[in-house]
């Protein structure tokens, strides 16, 4: 039955040959997709008074500067995406390092040490449940600067899941390994860099990929409330501004801060991929 | 053993439960480990067999008892001991290079560059990786990865090395070639190894010895097997060699008997929940009342003293047991009634319980247990005195008589009786065959006496008292005792039915704890007045009897009473133990004298008769310390000691014995819904 069947389709597969190539059937499906509900949206405005641009107005009202030139700078809060996202960028990469770098710490205390894992265990539980923008009030008291305050905050939003996940890798260490470590009565360094750092990296990288999405989830929402730039600001900048575009301005940066936020995500992954190789 | 490397001694481990319990892994378990020997320990699942690894290896700690390495205790892990894990343990992220080096590096920190690379390449080529060496464990298959562990564990050259199933997760013809170069490696370096392996043909092919550790809860050496086979062995010729299938045998004999042994305890525990479920036992008080109630048979000797002061001393009453003391003059009259229900328990010859479940006479078998051992020790062989005016005054005088006063009679209690079984053995140990040579009778021993009188024996075997007796009156002479048998054997042992002491485990307990108690009185050197008293008492010896035990006799040979009769045993030298080793030493004269083929699943049976545990927690009930049978030969007074290892090796060295059979013998299964709790 299969050989009967498989004939006739190689016989017309060198006709549209380009369309079975290994790329083009992994984005057929996406691309049909996405198309068919970019023509249902430009469908549906067409029956909206108040303006509400489809897709082909989004791109044609944000074409120039915003698309065309991403990086002018007209002076003051007026910037092109380009800009507002390098400021964005930067303060996650501020807040998101200091997380990184502080939460390891605090991770690996707690993962090594049952006291301070029962004693911490739920502050964490507790604190990591709190929505990022709940912070902002605290850390503009605190910081009484606007981009300090941000960071903070993106710092406190991104620091949980590095401290759980670094814990639990620590944890999870198989008792094998350390059976090893103890047979070969490893020193405390050697058991350092060779066991614990290894075998905790999988976790780590986990953590770490979980806090750089809730990391831009924050800045976006702490930068619409008080900040001088940044894609978030932009946003609510548009939306005061109440022009013909702002719409399109609006909806061209949620394109904008998505594709990052994936982007970002990606990369982190890749890192972890590369650093703890084997790992698992 | 000529150098002993590493002993285990007396070592128990058990673990917390969740629920606030204790699970016992391991209880009291002796080994002794020579240097470059290769050990296998094998069981099912679950028996402990790699905690007892752990604990040699330091990656655990036993609750009571410890190893000594080289005398020195292990405490901690170290590299000295180097383990094989199941499932390699090799670090996933290093090479197998990195993976050796590490270990070599920590362990030979002192040495050179040069020379840890060296040690490095060595041990990577023994296993023949060279080809391998940058590749990251992931990238090899099993067998290989076990390589390397092996590689790593040898590098650093350990005192010990430990394999815990190291070729269990690997395909047969892997697993081939691997056991091949292990036994190849260790015989090479000749360091002392202890591998754990479910596989009889591996434990047989690379072993010195096999340590086969019974079921756990509470798993102990069941049996250790020496493996004599040739070295250097290789596979298919030591499947050749004519002792290998029996030894395999052997080793799955005990494999089979430890899991009928546990399918029994589930089935016996399975039943007695049903027959409680059955019985709503709150409704009727009265049913709570006859539980109490315990029939206890006995023949008068110096054997029922606890029995006597358990009962003057009201030890059963305050636990409200109502202890009915049956008295039988005939041994046979006494099985008759615990057969048939009559009674709860009886007080029986150390052979009873056993002679029972293997139905001997003729009779059905009957699922006796024994839950500890009553008395030990108090027998003595008379003669009538017209043999001493014979001048027959030893075993070699006796053997003279041969043509002359011959068959000899002598006089047992009762047939296949501990005391026919040391009678039989001594009578063989000086060249006397007691099938050919000797007419036993069986009398009653109230009746002895008169027989003796009559002319109608020559001699018997009795307890110290009816031994007194005959003395006393002139009419006897003691040409042995235990001494120059076996000093220290089990007398008289409780007897009772499997599913019985199922269903009524805690009265059984406490009436042990009660004998148990009064034992301890028994042998209290400052109560014997009060002893004596109260044996004289109709009920129990009768009145005359107070002459007899008060007078410490000569052996009425004539000898200045240098040597006087070895009272019996009641408490002290962990006399209670229902030694399972003891067992298996009666099965082998059963066999020996042709009554019963030698059960080749002995285990089974004894693990089945034999309930130390029962024993143990009668101890701990009345707060003593916990005894465990020793696993040391048996020494015997003709020189030949009883390893219970080897009984077939033994009974092939005594004189007489009729060619052994070996057989599944059928165990009684004990039901415990029979018609029994209704008196």
């Amino acid at each position: 039955m299969t050989s009967l069947s498989a004939t006739p389709r190689s016989k017309r597969r060198p006709a549209a040959g380009w369309l079975h190539s290994p790329l083009a059937s992994q984005i057929k499906a996406p691309v049909l997709c996405i198309g068919l509900t970019m023509a249902l949206w430009q469908f549906l405005v067409q029956f909206n008074s108040e303006g509400f641009p489809g897709p082909i107005q989004v791109i044609s009202q944000t074409w120039d500067p915003y698309i065309i030139h991403p990086f002018f700078d007209d002076g003051g809060t007026s910037k092109g995406l380009g800009l507002q996202l390098l400021i964005s960028l930067q303060r996650v990469a501020v807040g998101y390092i200091l997380a990184a770098v502080v939460g390891i710490g605090a991770g690996l205390a707690i993962g090594l040490n049952r006291f301070l894992r029962r004693g911490f265990d739920p502050l964490i539980q507790v604190l990591r449940t709190v929505p990022p923008l709940a912070w902002l009030p605290i850390s503009l008291l605190l910081f009484q600067q606007a981009d300090t305050a941000a960071i903070f905050v993106i710092f406190i939003t991104a620091i949980w899941p590095i401290i759980i996940n670094t814990a639990v890798g620590i944890n999870e260490i198989p008792q094998d390994y350390t059976n090893v470590a103890r047979v070969l009565r490893l020193r405390k360094r050697s058991y350092l860099r060779d066991i614990l750092m290894p075998a905790t990296a999988p976790y780590v990288f986990t953590g770490l990929r979980i806090a750089i999405g809730l990391a831009w989830l924050a800045i976006v929402a702490a930068e619409m409330l008080k900040a001088d730039g940044g894609i978030g600001f932009f946003i609510w900048d548009a939306y005061n501004a109440g022009g013909d575009s702002s719409t399109s301005q609006i909806i061209l940066a949620i394109g904008v801060i998505g594709l990052v936020g994936l982007g970002l995500d990606r990369l982190v992954g890749a890192v972890g991929n590369v650093v703890a190789k084997g790992g698992k | 053993m000529a150098n002993t490397f590493l002993t285990v001694d007396d070592i128990t481990r058990s673990f917390a439960l969740p629920n606030g319990g204790q699970y016992v892994a391991l209880k009291d378990i002796d080994l002794e480990i020579a240097e470059g020997e290769f050990i296998s320990l094998i069981g099912h699942s679950g028996c402990g067999k790699s905690t007892l690894l752990n604990l040699m290896a330091g990656l655990d700690q036993a609750n009571t008892g410890g190893i000594l390495i080289d005398g020195r205790q292990v405490t901690d892990p170290g590299p000295d001991r180097m383990v094989v894990f199941q499932n390699y343990s090799l670090l996933p992220w290093q090479t197998v290079r990195q993976n050796i080096a590490l270990a070599v590096n920590n362990v030979m920190r002192d040495a050179s560059e040069a020379e840890r690379r060296e040690r490095i390449d060595n041990s990577i080529r023994m296993v023949g990786l060279a080809h391998a060496t940058n590749k990251l464990p992931g990238e090899l298959s099993g067998g290989m990865k076990q390589r390397v562990a092996i590689a790593r564990a040898l590098a650093i050259r350990p005192k010990l090395l430990l394999l815990d199933e190291p070729f269990g997760a690997l395909d047969a013809l892997t697993r081939g070639n691997l056991q091949q170069q292990l036994m190849e490696i260790c015989q090479q370096s000749g360091v002392t190894t202890v591998m754990v392996t479910h596989s009889v043909d591996e434990a047989l092919l690379l072993s010195d010895r096999v340590v086969c550790l019974t079921n756990g809860p509470a798993a102990g050496i069941g049996q250790i097997l020496k493996v004599n086979l040739p070295r250097p062995r290789q596979r298919l010729e030591v499947m050749e060699h004519p002792d290998y299938y029996r030894l395999r045998s052997e080793l799955i004999n005990f494999l089979q008997q430890q899991r009928r042994l546990k399918q029994h305890r589930q089935t016996l525990s399975a039943n007695l929940a049903a027959f409680e479920a059955a019985e709503p036992t709150p409704t009727a008080p009265t049913t709570a009342m006859a539980q109490r109630k315990l029939r206890i048979g006995y023949l008068p000797g110096l054997d029922v003293a606890p029995l006597a002061v358990g009962m003057e001393r009201g030890f059963f009453r305050e636990r409200d047991i109502q202890v009915i003391p049956v008295v039988f003059h005939r041994w046979q009259q006494m099985e008759e009634q615990l057969r048939a229900g009559d009674l709860d328990v009886a007080i029986t010859s150390a052979s009873a319980p056993l002679a029972l479940a293997l139905g001997l006479n003729g009779q059905p078998a009957w699922p006796a247990i024994t839950p500890m051992t009553v008395t030990r020790s108090g027998n003595a062989i008379c003669l009538a005195r017209r043999l001493r005016d014979l001048g027959i005054q030893s075993l070699e005088d006796l053997a003279t008589l041969k043509g002359r006063e011959w068959p000899l009679r002598l006089a047992i209690g009762q047939k296949g009786s501990m005391q026919e079984l040391l009678l039989r053995h001594w009578l063989a140990s000086g060249g006397i065959d007691p099938d050919r040579d000797v007419e036993f009778q069986t009398l009653s021993p109230l009746a002895i006496q008169a027989a003796l009188l009559a002319g109608e024996i020559d001699g018997f075997i009795a307890g110290r008292y009816r031994v007194a007796k005959s003395v006393e009156a002139g009419l006897a002479f003691v040409l042995a005792t235990d001494l120059d048998i076996w000093s220290g054997h089990p007398e008289k042992v409780l007897t009772c039915h499997e599913g019985w002491a199922a269903s009524h485990e805690s009265l059984l307990l406490e009436f042990c704890g009660g004998l148990i108690r009064a034992g301890q009185i028994c042998e209290d050197g400052g109560q014997h007045e009060g002893l004596v008293g109260l044996l004289s008492r109709p009920q129990w010896l009768g009145n005359d009897s107070a002459l007899a035990l008060q007078r410490q006799f000569d052996l009425g040979n004539g000898q200045a009473s240098g040597r006087r009769l070895p009272l019996n045993r009641y408490h002290s030298d962990r006399a209670h133990v229902a030694n399972s080793a003891e067992g298996a030493w009666i099965l082998t004269q059963f066999s020996r004298w042709g009554w019963s083929p030698f059960p080749s699943n002995r285990l089974e049976l004894l693990g089945q008769v034999y309930r130390n545990d029962l024993c143990n927690a009668a101890l701990e009930q009345v707060g003593l310390p916990a005894l465990r049978p020793e696993r040391q030969p048996l020494p015997m007074a003709c020189g030949l000691p009883f390893d219970q290892d080897d009984p077939i090796g033994y009974l092939a060295q005594l004189p007489f014995s009729h060619t052994t059979t070996q057989a599944v013998v059928p165990l009684p299964s004990g039901d415990a819904q029979r018609t029994h709790a209704d008196h």
